[in-house]
């Protein structure tokens, strides 16, 4: 069954129109980027996902429910979703009771409950962390608490709103690491980002906003690619993806990784520098 | 130097652990500084005392001397640094004054409250909103705009002010390419008669308009020099604050120092 579904979506606010005939599928295991310029609408467009905003026209599918009439709460229990701000979101004593609440919600047996936290935490790589307080922890890092407590959630859509916006390095490949393993267990992603990095490492299908409309939904590879049809969109190209197409590596490798394997093996096609 | 540390430590309320340890860093004016490191090394922490915020909102403790602009700005020069220092937080809607209906209001707030006449503050909201290119919003309610759109307001508001001394915490975070392309091109030009200091991961663009990089790990500096001193190093890699061709070249086995950009990694990798 498909995971997430738009049938011809319009909203706006007040006056000002944002969303004008949205369709599009998500089905499960796939990862899927939303892109666009500030005030396009990435974010508005998840709030729909989750109920937390109803269309003024056309239709909202989480799975087998509509979202038309109904609470976020109902649609909770289908998806999940990982605010901006992680400040929006985080309310507990301890990040192992932020993590907890959802399974707690739901009423499962805690050492279920202890046993999906404590993963969810290692995924993100805060199993160290579980005793602080969330606000003792830099900001970026309680982005990946509410990563955590929507892991936790087990859900089978999982929305993320700019999930590696303000991290280093090492904090967004984890995050990519987290989606593509999501993504091979069948959960279907759709993150709002800016970061076409992130969209290379681990979001394989791309849906661009533009004037209220989708001006692209196909191969994150394909877009990442073409550098006069990302700028066309507000886009550019990741750094990585830059060098293996001006090196003309072998493959054309768009990860980082790769395209530095590609780099360090000569015997294969790829190149070595003094 | 506008701003002068020496043997700085701080540590916030309730820590077992020290956010800056024996921080001893000069920033001159006509630079734009980068101030970078792993997430939770200190780079805000850095900031706020700059500014005087920390320990004084944040609470906690400070050791060793602090001197901005010739002041001690978390002691007895706080009341004579306003509006000489600008602080633009990561969070923008967090710094919205509350006090205003439209994005010019907002933008006017700060050199409204340092007493200037009309005509100055009208020319000052005016140029700013020219600079980050919102003046069709100006009219516009702040709480209506997305947050990319706020944190050009408040990158605005901080501009107008005409700080001597800059302090922009993630100044992009919010920011669609073509608006961050923008705002980093502007630094440049803001640190011609300012310190300008920024505190940033995204250095695959910060990189580009950086004169000095002042690498943090865990509180202390373990990098500071020119960008390609201290970013194109295993040690800057391995502290998770590089850029992406650092990374790649890092990867790739090559010795440093490694190219930062896109073109230096092509013309080192052609050879």
């Amino acid at each position: 069954m498909t995971a997430l579904r738009f049938e011809d979506v319009w909203f706006g606010y007040g006056a000002v129109p944002v969303l004008e005939g949205i369709g599009f599928a998500v089905e499960p295991g796939e990862a899927v980027a939303l892109l666009g310029r500030n005030g396009a609408g990435k974010t508005t467009l998840t709030k729909l996902v989750m109920a937390l905003l109803h269309p003024h026209r056309g239709y909202v599918w989480v799975g087998d429910r509509i979202t038309q009439g109904r609470t976020p709460e109902q649609i909770a229990a289908r998806a999940a979703y990982v605010f901006q701000h992680a400040d929006q979101q985080l309310f507990a004593r301890t990040v192992l009771r932020e993590v907890a609440f959802a399974p707690r919600q739901l009423g499962l047996p805690p050492h279920e409950i202890e046993a999906l936290a404590t993963d969810a935490l290692r995924r993100v790589g805060l199993d160290r962390v579980g005793h602080e307080h969330p606000y003792d922890l830099p900001p970026a890092q309680r982005k990946l608490v509410t990563l955590a407590a929507a892991l936790a959630q087990q859900p089978r859509v999982l929305v993320l709103d700019e999930p590696s916006q303000g991290m280093d390095a090492p904090s967004i490949q984890r995050v990519a690491d987290v989606i593509r393993s999501l993504a091979s267990e069948g959960v279907a992603v759709l993150a709002v980002t800016h970061d076409l990095s992130l969209v290379t490492e681990a979001l394989d299908r791309t849906i661009v906003l533009d004037g209220g409309r989708i001006a692209y939904d196909g191969l994150s590879a394909t877009l990442v690619t073409d550098a006069t049809r990302a700028r066309q969109l507000g886009l550019g190209v990741p750094p990585g993806v830059q060098l293996s197409l001006r090196l003309d590596l072998p493959g054309r490798p768009l990860r980082l990784a790769d395209v530095a394997a590609a780099l360090r093996a000569p015997e294969k096609g790829g190149r070595s520098a003094g | 130097m506008s701003v002068h540390l020496e043997q700085v430590a701080f540590r916030y309320p309730g820590s077992g652990f020290d956010a800056l340890r024996d921080l001893s860093l000069e920033f001159a004016p006509g630079l734009v500084h980068l101030v970078t490191g792993r997430l939770g090394s200190g780079c805000s922490t850095l900031l706020l005392v700059i500014a005087g915020l920390a320990p004084h909102v944040t609470g906690g403790s400070r050791s060793g001397s602090v001197v901005t602009l010739g002041l001690d700005p978390g002691g007895s020069g706080r009341r004579d640094l306003a509006g000489r220092i600008g602080l633009l937080l990561p969070t923008p809607w967090t710094q919205l004054s509350g006090m205003a209906y439209t994005v010019a209001e907002e933008v006017a707030f700060g050199p409204a409250n340092l007493g200037w006449n009309r005509d100055r503050i009208r020319e000052a909201v005016d140029g700013a909103l020219r600079l980050v290119e919102l003046e069709r919003f100006a009219d516009r309610d702040p709480r209506t705009l997305s947050g990319g759109e706020l944190q050009r307001v408040m990158f605005a508001a901080i501009v107008a002010m005409d700080p001597a001394v800059c302090l922009l915490d993630e100044p992009a975070m919010e920011l669609d390419l073509e608006t961050t392309e923008m705002i980093y091109q502007h630094l440049p030009a803001l640190a011609r008669e300012r310190t300008v200091i920024v505190a940033t991961t995204d250095l695959d663009r910060a990189v580009r308009v950086a004169d000095r990089v002042v690498l943090l790990d865990g509180g202390s500096v373990i990098g500071e020099g020119n960008p390609a001193d201290v970013l194109g190093t295993a040690r800057a890699v391995e502290a998770g604050a590089t850029t992406s061709a650092a990374r790649i070249a890092y990867l790739a086995g090559i010795a440093p120092t490694f190219p930062l950009t896109v073109s230096a990694a092509v013309e080192r990798f052609s050879r």
